[in-house]
């Protein structure tokens, strides 16, 4: 005993923790492959001095992994590690940086499991399995799927993926040629590749599955093409493909046609919405497509999602509401099943995609306990939903010049829009805020159940927008709009701002010369991180905003922060830099600065990106460094 | 050096040239013969595409403004600007508008990219436009960023500067200022 004493206490430690990190990796495996049907039904909270909960099971890994795109179902990309914190976190250092060779939009975020990372490269979609040891990175794999180059043409805005989901061995992406594959986790070999879409009709993927028990959900892209919008699901063994819920067309397409479809507002109600709200067939080009985030609640066994923009962007082609584009749609995930829709824009006249992050929070709701989900919008709104019915709880603007409308009315749940505002054919409708890219993109925000608050990565463009006659072309845009977009009113083109959930307004914000572009990580430490697309890689205190330390980094950031534990049992903190993306595209050399309607319009809002970035392709890992 | 690997060409042309011949005789010759088919004299071209003139016919339009207005309207109407921007300024697609031609900048080679597409998602549109709107299209983008382009875009608020980027002979450069 006095012998083990006289040993460093560190490497003692170190060698604790390895045996506790091994053995706990082991037995959650165990437990998770025991329990393939049942990993659903162990709900446990993570919870803070807010109040605020947030329910995560066994498939978000065990704590200080990384299985799902957001960290957890619930998308809080809130982490539970607490070793990097405010007084330490000022001695970040980088631990090893690695490129994927890619010099695209690198959007999303690795996996962490059982010590290895998983990074997806934007296309040709790649898969990197890395070791992380003592001297970094040991790159142990590569995986290459080889998807159509094609399909690179096809997709709107660059040629990103945001990121791969775990489970049961095996690592689950979209290709971007519309193809879902699964990679065996250990040895990096193909063990199925399922084709999801016509690539060569305009469907992409880009987004990040979600696994739910023993399928795999995922949606399209490519509601710039007149495609129509749907989420799948696939068996997670065999690759088959089960269901597919349509977001347009008849109740049949889109499983709304079951006794457990109960729309809370009765602009919602109806029969075959999906296709009497569109002239004529106008809702198989009617877009509506899925490529952000999706969420599951495992207490309601339901699977939350957004919808994208209606097909064609010039409204006046497409009288009516135009469902379910711009909605937050709840499914069974075992059926597809709708269990309810609720269309936050009906007939949206701006492009505005709503298929932001649906956050599944548990939290006081003006006196009562309530089950919520919190959606940040493009429309530069923050919704709060009742995620048991659909109810609009709130709608309050976090983009204060937001000006298509004045507010929600929370008995009808519609927008009060501003009529002036409303574009058409033929017209030029000037001074629209914001933008079609939104008071924030698809990059996602962060919740932090300490603080109560939700971390949005919001950027300030606002636009002209004018109408046009629109040919349906199939594989080729399908548009109808000529836009040119530009910075918004004040000094700033980016903030991350501190929205406090319950008192449904702003805290905090922290300003950017550039428009934000990525996502935010929270963690217990109360650190909050996230990048810019002017390269910057920062980390800021939860509860104010002080900005606690800061990296330059190789190209600007428009991919997610994600943190784990390593095997010498430290916290680490990782971030792709790559620019690209919608508004990061123009980075690029091949979009010209002299063009202000480039790059669907946002030319005329980002040219200057060229000035302070270059497209890059670099993942980075930090920790604090032992001392 | 060049004598060296002019003479082991030559060399291997000699047999190899016999042998096709032999071939060209006897239709039942096995195929070994034609092993190291002889060095094409001319180099290889610096840019995709063909080495040689394309056998397609000149453009019959010259560059003026109704042409280039009609191209414009095409541009529009084929959903082009879609992938390549507003005014040609790229997106999806690469600009069309800046100093850099991926496929040459003579108007075959334009027509050829449009006419037959090119990798990555550019459709082959000779299936579906008749050759006239396909040299309308060729003159339009001819026609981007020199005095006479039609509708140029406006000022860009994030970049009140950019660098004059056009310069292809024979073609006017600067404008974009009316």
């Amino acid at each position: 005993m006095s012998s083990s004493l006289n040993l460093p206490s560190r490497i003692t430690f170190t060698g604790l923790m390895w045996l506790i990190s091994a053995v706990f990796s082991l037995s959650a495996t165990v437990a998770f492959a025991d329990t393939a049907n049942g990993d659903d039904k162990a709900v446990r909270y993570v919870s803070g001095e807010s109040g605020i909960k947030i329910p995560r099971t066994q498939a978000a890994g065990p704590v200080g992994e990384w299985w799902t795109p957001a960290g957890d179902r619930a998308n809080s990309r809130y982490s539970e590690l607490d070793a990097i914190n405010t007084d330490n976190v000022s001695r970040l250092e980088m631990v090893d940086t690695f490129s994927t060779g890619i010099p695209r939009g690198h959007e999303g975020q690795p996996l962490m499991v059982d010590n290895t990372l998983y990074v997806v490269t934007p296309f040709p979609n790649n898969l990197l399995a890395f070791e992380l040891n003592k001297s970094g990175f040991k790159l142990k794999w590569k995986f290459e799927p080889h998807p159509d180059p094609m399909a690179v043409g096809k997709a709107c805005c660059d040629v990103v993926n945001r990121g791969a989901a775990y489970v049961d061995g095996k690592i689950i992406y979209a290709t971007l040629d519309a193809h879902l594959v699964a990679v065996d986790a250990e040895k990096g070999h193909l063990l199925w590749d399922t084709k999801l879409g016509e690539v060569d009709k305009g469907e992409t993927i880009t987004m990040a599955p979600l696994v739910v028990r023993d399928k795999v959900l995922v949606g399209n892209s490519g509601g710039e093409l007149g495609v129509r919008g749907w989420l799948k699901a696939v068996d997670v063994n065999t690759g088959k493909l089960l269901w597919t819920g349509y977001n347009t067309g008849s109740d049949k397409e889109t499983l709304m046609n079951g006794p457990e479809f109960k729309p809370f507002y009765a602009k919602d109600q109806g029969k075959n919405l999906g296709s009497k709200t569109w002239p004529g067939n106008q809702w198989q080009l009617g877009g509506s497509t899925v490529w952000g985030w999706l969420s599951y609640d495992p207490e309601q066994d339901l699977v939350y999602y957004g919808t994208g923009n209606p097909g064609v962007w010039n409204p006046d082609i497409r009288e009516g509401a135009n469902k379910w584009s711009l909605s937050v749609i709840a499914r069974d995930p075992d059926t597809g099943q709708a269990h309810w829709a609720n269309q936050l824009v009906p007939h949206d006249a701006w492009d505005y995609d709503e298929i932001m992050e649906n956050i599944v929070l548990d939290m006081r709701w003006k006196g009562e306990q309530r089950k919520v989900l919190v959606h940040p919008g493009r429309t530069g709104f923050v919704y709060v939903l009742d995620r048991l019915t659909g109810e609009l709880l709130s709608a309050e603007k976090f983009i204060k010049h937001a000006n298509w409308a004045t507010g929600y009315n929370l008995e009808t749940g519609l927008p009060d829009v501003v009529e002036a505002k409303r574009t058409h054919e033929g017209e030029t409708t000037f001074d629209i805020c914001p933008s079609s890219t939104g008071g924030k993109e698809v990059f996602p925000s962060a919740v932090s159940p300490r603080t109560g608050l939700l971390y949005i990565p919001a950027h300030n463009f606002c636009m002209d927008y004018t109408g046009m006659e629109a040919n349906y072309i199939a594989g080729t845009p399908y548009l109808g709009a000529d836009v040119k977009m530009y910075p918004g009113p004040g000094k700033y083109r980016g903030h991350l701002i501190g929205w406090d959930i319950a008192a449904e307004k702003e805290k905090w914000r922290v300003n950017e010369k550039y428009p934000l572009q990525g996502g935010v990580l929270a963690t217990a430490g109360n650190v909050v991180f996230y990048g810019t697309t002017d390269r910057w890689f920062k980390a800021i205190d939860a509860r104010n905003g002080d900005v606690l330390w800061k990296q330059r980094l190789s190209s600007g950031i428009v991919g997610n922060p994600m943190t784990f534990t390593g095997k010498d049992g430290r916290q680490y903190v990782a971030i792709y830099a790559g620019i690209g993306g919608w508004v990061g595209a123009n980075a690029f050399e091949a979009i010209s600065a002299d063009d202000p309607t480039a790059a669907l319009g946002t030319t005329g809002a980002a040219a200057d990106l060229k000035k302070v970035t270059a497209p890059g392709s670099d993942f980075y890992v930090f920790a604090i460094p032992e001392t | 050096m060049l004598s060296v690997r002019h003479l082991i060409l030559f060399s291997l042309a000699v047999p190899v040239l016999a042998g096709i011949s032999q071939l060209q005789a006897d239709p039942a010759q096995s195929p070994e013969s034609m092993l190291g088919l002889p060095a094409d004299e001319n180099p290889l071209g610096p840019q995709p595409g063909a080495d040689h003139p394309l056998d397609t016919p000149e453009n019959p339009y010259a560059m003026e403004e109704k042409i280039v207005r009609d191209g414009r309207r095409l541009f529009v109407d084929f959903n082009c600007y879609g992938c390549h921007g507003g005014r040609a300024g790229g997106g999806m697609g690469p600009s069309l508008r800046d100093a850099e031609w991926l496929y040459g900048h003579e108007d075959a080679d334009i027509f050829a990219s449009i006419a037959e597409g090119r990798p990555h998602g550019m459709p082959a549109w000779g299936t579906k436009l008749p050759a006239p709107q396909i040299w309308k299209l060729t003159t339009y983008i001819k026609s981007l960023n020199t005095d006479l382009e039609p509708s140029p875009p406006p000022a860009n608020p994030s970049y009140p500067n950019p660098p004059p980027r056009r310069d292809i002979p024979g073609v006017t450069a600067g404008g974009g200022d009316q």
